[in-house]
């Protein structure tokens, strides 16, 4: 603090010394003169016996510490006038250190996004989520769930055992409920729009309380079925739909034809319990019945339908352990006086809660680890490189660290010197680093986006960021500053001074550069494999077989909210049909889940007659598809016939099974004309006759086999949703319009979801891989020119060292192709060094990256020999120049530099 | 030490502490007159001793030093210990002499 206040106000501390010491002075000579001396003879005594008023005054700006300063500035400007006289050095040092920066500042801020920012709500860290898993999976489950059961993600409750078990609450503040929803239709001034909301129990805002910015938040008795219907919207909806007005409050929109009155904002950096979603209405659980009903109403009344999860914060004070021992005996014993059904209770547990149900953590956790470990590769890439131009730069200025020396410097203070140097580099490219970073910030979660809708990661810089780019520049300043520092301070001040200390050769011929370009081109070869290796994963994915025609067929989704149709198939039916009536369509065909979208369903399916008893293999997949889905999507059928518009509920229900499904089920027989039957409790056990065989297809997932699958007809087992597939030779927004007409004729209020084409989904389902295609590759070239620079310095550095000894060489007869051929073979030795360092660390490292490759072996041969290959052409070609030099050395001119 | 027991007779400029130290020593302690004030900057930077700008009996502005509170504290301390030390080092001293 004090020494903060003497900063700022030098300038008076400097008139105060010089003032006070010329005092001292005047009185000592007063002094004097009064015992007699002459008034010249006084002063000049007193200044004798004062000393050196300058060096005083410098001791006295010590004690202040102000000293340091001082000489930290003037180190700062000599650093920035070296810096211009290399005008092209200091560029090469800033831009590769700020693209090394900038890449793992976005990466952070990406990493940060999705690992550390917790739900905005008051004391998130004490949030816990309820979850169970079920004991035996091959078990039936006590009934419906609506949800994801997958083992890292917390599980859904029934209404009941949520009820009970808050009742029965004692170690958590209170027990919140919540179930996110998604494509509800938002009518406002007459327009449709699909929006996503998120259920919440009364007393969801009052007990997480996150902040609002406007209105008031849903309370206890606005969860009840009397109350007047409210939602909560949030701030983005807010500012998109009524651009921040007022009068929003109090509105009345509708919600899947529900009319419900605004009555409270969001903050904006409130986003729903559920990381990664963009929740924007919320409304009371009571509201779900008429909203979003089921078919069997509302859900608050079916005890043991799964579908809510639940949220607490613990009290304070009360531990993990406690608060999951309490809450598991309520859980076991709500579940034995709800579900009546008392074999195999799942085993109960808490989770950490603090950033809501996050399935983001699950998908990126892999993927941002990968990353920022690659991002820090190319860092070290880049100090390696400055290190190494700072070394060779470190010879260069010998004499210069010589003098300094032997005028009495001491060997810290110029350490010290040109570590400020480094810092000042590393300081402006952090900066740089930051500000790209900053523009850059969005680039990285736009590439796992779909192409068709935004993922809703918006990652902000904020003070954790600032300081890990802080941490790291000054990390960097002080990997590539301490080693030429280091060197600087071991300058023999003798041997420096000479002239000819240039022409010795005994030094160490800077093996420490050529230590720091075997590293840098074995690292480069690191991320180029990876690069290949993830390009080829990307190409093989893409060129895999599917199983049917992707190309020109463009997928809506329409979902009619079942609180105003109840029997969805009529409304899908007449969209059907007028949009088969579009003139540039050439077909059209629906289908219950959209193929290669992560979506599907499972059912257990037997041949009729088979004895009942557990399943001895996995449930067949199944979807339920219109009457042109073979054609439009050109998947051929082997045996028997296509669904037709015939198939409908006035018939028998017939299905088509895929080729695997009837070699694993009916092996050596035709299934056509067999009959199978549903295997799941409470279904209807009629036999459904087979009518056709298709060839397989790929149904959710393009890395994984086609799947046993069964289609049905559409028109005998509809959903309440469709996926609409059209086959259309036209431009997608040319046609969207008249999609868009066509709906409205049929119902002005329902929108049409997720545009997007067949091969846009597809790719949708390859983003990660596309990312990381695209990431590595970036980063590879960034190495691959880094290790170029770095080759190039370092060669040129060796021969204009070795002008004397060529000279020599060349004087005795060498001929100047001798010459490029012993420079270039030694840039080979760096290159074949490196590489072989490489090679190695990548065939350990692959390894971790196999989960993510697709037929693919990690250390894929031919991915290894192209980067080997690439980088030893890149090598060669960057020391071909200072090769060129050497061999036309002029020996005459060489030898009498000396 | 000499500084800080100087000072807590009263404020005193520099000038005027190196006076009074030849005084009290009576001018057994040769000090160099510079080097007197990067000890009483350092003093000051430590929060052992104020100074305050006033008017000297000359009628010319000088910097007047005085002890602060942490700084008589301090003068106590280095005084035991000193008290401390000279006593043992005369016992070792004496003991030598028997």
């Amino acid at each position: 603090m004090k020494f903060l206040s003497y900063l700022f106000h030098r300038r008076r501390i400097e008139t105060e010394m010089d003032a006070e010491l010329r005092f001292h002075i005047d009185s000592f000579a007063a002094d004097l003169v009064r015992q007699g001396a002459s008034r010249e003879e006084a002063l000049r005594r007193a200044r004798i016996e004062f000393g050196g008023i300058e060096v005083h005054k410098e001791e006295c700006r010590e004690s202040l510490g102000l000293r340091l300063w001082d000489e930290l500035r003037g180190d700062c400007r000599y650093a920035l006038r070296m810096m211009r006289q290399n005008p092209g050095f200091t560029a090469v040092a800033v831009i590769s250190l700020g693209l090394g920066i900038g890449a793992n500042t976005a990466i952070f801020t990406f990493a940060k996004e999705i690992l550390l920012t917790t739900m905005a709500v008051p004391h998130s860290e004490r949030l816990r989520m309820l979850n169970w898993e079920v004991v035996d999976p091959k078990a039936h489950f006590p009934g419906p769930v609506w949800g994801s059961l997958s083992p890292s993600l917390p599980s859904p409750f029934p209404y009941r055992l949520y009820q009970d078990m808050r009742r029965h609450n004692e170690v958590m503040d209170d027990l919140v409920a919540f179930k996110d929803v998604y494509h509800l239709s938002a009518t406002v001034n007459g327009q449709a729009e699909p929006v996503d909301g998120m259920l919440v129990s009364g007393n969801f805002y009052q007990s997480l309380a996150p902040r609002m910015i406007a209105g008031r938040p849903i309370a206890q008795e606005d969860d009840s079925l009397s109350a007047s219907p409210v939602v909560v919207i949030s701030d983005a909806y807010w500012s998109r739909r009524f651009g921040r007005s007022v009068d929003a409050l109090g509105k009345v929109i509708s919600l899947n034809r529900v009319p419900v009155t605004i009555v409270g904002v969001n903050a904006p950096e409130f986003k729903g319990a559920k990381a990664g979603g963009t929740y924007e209405i919320f409304l009371p659980l009571s509201l779900q019945g008429e909203v979003l009903p089921v078919r069997d109403g509302s859900l608050l009344a079916i005890d043991n339908y799964w579908w809510l999860m639940i949220i607490g914060r613990l009290k304070p004070g009360v531990t993990d352990q406690a608060a999951n021992a309490a809450l598991e005996v309520s859980f076991r014993n709500s579940f034995r006086a709800a579900i009546r059904y008392t074999k195999d209770i799942p085993r109960f547990s808490i989770i950490k809660g603090s950033r809501g149900m996050d399935r983001r953590q699950l998908q990126f956790t892999k993927p941002i680890y990968l990353l920022l470990a690659l991002a820090g590769l190319v860092l070290l890439i880049a100090c390696a490189n400055l290190a190494n131009l700072l070394l060779a730069r470190s010879s260069t200025r010998q004499r210069e660290m010589s003098l300094r020396l032997a005028m009495g410097a001491s060997r810290p203070r110029v350490m010290r010197q040109v570590l400020t140097e480094a810092m000042l580099l590393a300081v402006l490219g952090g900066g740089a680093g930051l500000l790209l970073g900053y523009w850059g910030r969005n680039l990285i979660p736009s590439l796992f986006d779909d192409s068709w809708h935004q993922s809703g990661i918006d990652p902000q810089m904020d003070w954790r960021v600032f300081a890990f780019a802080f941490a790291i520049t000054l990390i960097t300043g002080l990997l590539f500053g301490v080693a030429p520092a280091w060197r600087c301070t071991r300058a023999d001040v003798n041997s420096g001074l000479k002239e000819t200390g240039r022409m010795s050769t005994s030094r160490p011929k800077a093996f420490l550069g050529k230590a720091l370009v075997v590293f840098q081109v074995s690292l480069s070869l690191l991320l180029l494999i990876g690069a290949g290796l993830f390009l080829r994963t990307l190409l093989n994915l893409r060129t895999t077989t599917i199983g049917f025609n992707p190309e020109h067929i463009l997928l809506f989704d329409i979902n009619p909210p079942r609180s105003q149709y109840p029997w969805p198939k009529g409304v899908l039916q007449q969209i059907e049909e007028k949009i088969a009536a579009l003139p540039s369509v050439q077909s059209v065909t629906m289908s219950a889940a959209p193929l290669l979208a992560n979506s599907m369903d499972r059912n257990c399916f037997r041949p009729t007659g088979y004895p009942s008893g557990p399943a001895e293999q996995d449930p067949p997949w199944t979807n339920s598809v219109g009457p042109n889905f073979f054609e439009t999507f050109a998947i051929p059928i082997l045996n028997g016939r296509s669904f037709t518009a015939r198939d409908n509920q006035n018939v028998p229900e017939v299905a088509i099974v895929n080729r695997r499904f009837a070699k694993e089920v009916f092996p050596n027989e035709n299934p056509v004309g067999r009959t199978i039957t549903s295997c799941e409790p409470g279904d209807n056990p009629a036999p459904i006759e087979i009518v056709g065989v298709s060839e397989d297809a790929k149904y959710s997932d393009i890395r994984a086999e086609a799947p046993p699958t069964i289609y049905f007809s559409f028109q005998q087992n509809y959903k309440s949703r469709a996926t609409f597939a059209l086959k259309t030779a036209a431009s997608t927004t040319s046609i969207v319009a008249g999609i868009r007409e066509s709906v409205r004729s049929v119902d002005k209020d329902l929108p049409i979801q997720e545009v997007r084409t067949q091969t846009q989904q597809i790719e949708a389902s390859l983003s990660s891989e596309r990312a990381f295609a695209i990431l590595t590759t970036g980063f590879g070239l960034l190495a691959l020119i880094l290790a170029s620079i770095g080759i190039y310095g370092i060669m040129a550095y060796t021969v204009s060292r070795r002008t004397n000894e060529i000279g020599i060489r060349m004087a005795l007869g060498a001929r100047s192709s001798q010459v490029l051929s012993m420079v270039l073979r030694e840039t080979f030795l760096l290159a074949f060094i490196g590489i072989a360092v490489g090679l190695a660390a990548a065939a350990a490292l692959t390894r971790l990256a196999a989960s993510m490759l697709y037929n693919l072996k990690p250390t894929d041969p031919a991915t290894f020999g192209a980067a080997a290959l690439l980088l030893v052409i890149i090598a060669l070609a960057a020391g071909f120049t200072p090769a060129r030099r050497a061999s036309r050395v002029d020996p005459m001119h060489a030898l009498r530099h000396e | 030490m000499l500084i800080l027991k100087a000072v807590s007779l009263g404020p005193l400029h520099g000038y005027g502490i190196l006076l009074r130290i030849q005084q009290i020593s009576k001018d057994r302690l040769e000090i160099q007159q510079g080097s007197l004030y990067p000890a009483l900057y350092r003093l000051e930077h430590q929060g052992w001793i104020s100074s305050v700008w006033g008017e000297s009996e000359n009628n010319r502005k000088a910097k007047y030093y005085s002890l602060t509170a942490a700084g008589r504290k301090q003068l106590q301390l280095e005084t035991k210990n000193w008290n401390r030390m000279a006593d043992v080092i005369g016992g070792i001293l004496d003991a030598e002499e028997i």
